[in-house]
């Protein structure tokens, strides 16, 4: 008689398990981190832009630290596997986030893969990036019945003003 | 005094005080308890302040002074069926465990050839008095490995005097290296998850060698498992130091 359920219960678990094993899922990572630094926006699967986004955030918070800080190198060291983008980092990323607190990176949803899978993917980019904007800010169009009544209230006080 | 002259002696003001800012300095090594702390997860924080508040409330009544795994403490229980209806226990703190009003900690000793081990909680209204009798820290936060070591690192005579302390200055720590007893001990403890520095391992080289086949190095990378409380202790010992003073 079945006293206890075997179910799939993962209370309070915060990493996804992606790849083979754990050091494959922190090499995976890994990868996409060094791509985010060469490349400032990528398109991954959603669940890997998910896990990557913490590790990005907080390498750009060592590596605000400075470049003198063993840790930082070490850390760097580790996380980017294309050596010139340390210097990268350090000289280009870390200034330019400098005043910002925390939150470095934006991830939006994309339409679902072509191939076979249909994956969830996501597009993860540093901001204040060179690129062109991925989301174009619309403003509100002007021939809603609220604008033109706004727009009114503004001519009229104008044409009180100027009489 | 006698005036030369016929005139007043001269007026010598006194030394100037030499005034030596304790305050200051003090404030900069405090301790914090470890159960103050609370752990990383999804609870409201209103839950740890209320323990705190609680906690704060039973530090004013009883002392609990500040000691760290390694130290050796005597603890004054009540007991409702001993003679003076309490019992004393003297042992060598093994591991801190807890957060909130369950924190506890483990004090072993070897009485008459056999390893007792009793577990406190720091909070419970039994307990009638914490001394602490030797200061010293040890090279590890966990010295559970002492169940597995010889006897005679783990005996502390029971009517041991207080060893004074030296100044309010830096606890010193013990770089003792602990030999054990043959394996099989009760945990793996050559293993690097453990992380012991304070065993003296009498194993053979390939021995060490393939411990080390369980070591995780990309662990310490990982940088989300990280919990920087710098932020958290610093509010936690403004709320102390205010409630204390009360």
């Amino acid at each position: 008689m079945r006293l206890s359920v075997a179910a799939a219960i993962s209370h309070g678990r915060v990493y996804r398990r992606l790849g083979l094993s754990p050091r494959s899922r922190l090499d995976l990572l890994r990868n996409l981190v060094t791509a985010l630094v060469r490349h400032e926006r990528i398109e991954t699967p959603w669940a890997r832009a998910d896990e990557m986004r913490g590790y990005a955030e907080r390498l750009i918070d060592y590596a605000k630290r400075g470049d003198k800080d063993e840790r930082a190198m070490r850390m760097a060291d580790f996380w980017l596997t294309e050596k010139d983008l340390i210097h990268k980092l350090f000289k280009v990323l870390a200034p330019r986030f400098q005043p910002h607190p925390g939150s470095y990176t934006r991830m939006l949803q994309i339409p679902n893969r072509d191939g076979l899978d249909r994956a969830k993917m996501a597009v993860i980019e540093l901001k204040g990036n060179a690129l062109p904007p991925l989301v174009r800010p619309r403003r509100d169009s002007d021939k809603t019945l609220l604008n033109q009544l706004l727009k009114g209230y503004r001519q009229d006080a104008q044409r009180a003003a100027a009489a | 005094r006698v005036s030369s002259d016929g005139k007043p002696p001269k007026f010598q003001p006194p030394p100037k005080p030499v005034i030596i800012d304790r305050k200051t300095q003090k404030e900069e090594r405090r301790f914090l308890s470890p159960e103050f702390i609370p752990p990383r997860g999804r609870t409201a924080p209103l839950k740890y302040y209320i323990e705190r508040k609680d906690m704060i409330q039973r530090r004013k009544v009883l002392n609990i002074p500040e000691f760290y795994v390694g130290h050796v403490l005597a603890v004054t229980t009540a007991d409702p069926f001993a003679s003076d209806k309490s019992k004393r226990f003297v042992g060598i703190c093994i591991q801190r465990g807890g957060k909130g009003l369950g924190a506890t900690f483990v004090l072993r000793n070897v009485i008459e050839e056999q390893g007792v081990e009793i577990c406190y909680e720091l909070y419970s209204p039994r307990i009638q008095a914490i001394e602490v009798l030797k200061l010293e820290k040890r090279l590890d936060e966990n010295l559970t490995y002492l169940r597995d070591a010889l006897p005679e690192y783990s005996t502390f005579d029971v009517n041991m005097r207080p060893v004074p302390r030296m100044a309010h200055e830096e606890i010193p720590v013990n770089k003792l290296q602990v030999r054990m007893k043959p394996k099989p001990w009760s945990k793996r403890w050559e293993r690097p998850k453990y992380n012991i520095k304070g065993i003296k391992f009498e194993l053979p080289e390939h021995k060490m060698k393939a411990a080390q086949k369980w070591s995780q190095p990309w662990l310490e990378f990982d940088m989300l498992r990280e919990y920087d409380t710098s932020k958290i202790e610093a509010k936690i010992r403004k709320e102390l130091s205010e409630e204390l003073e009360k």
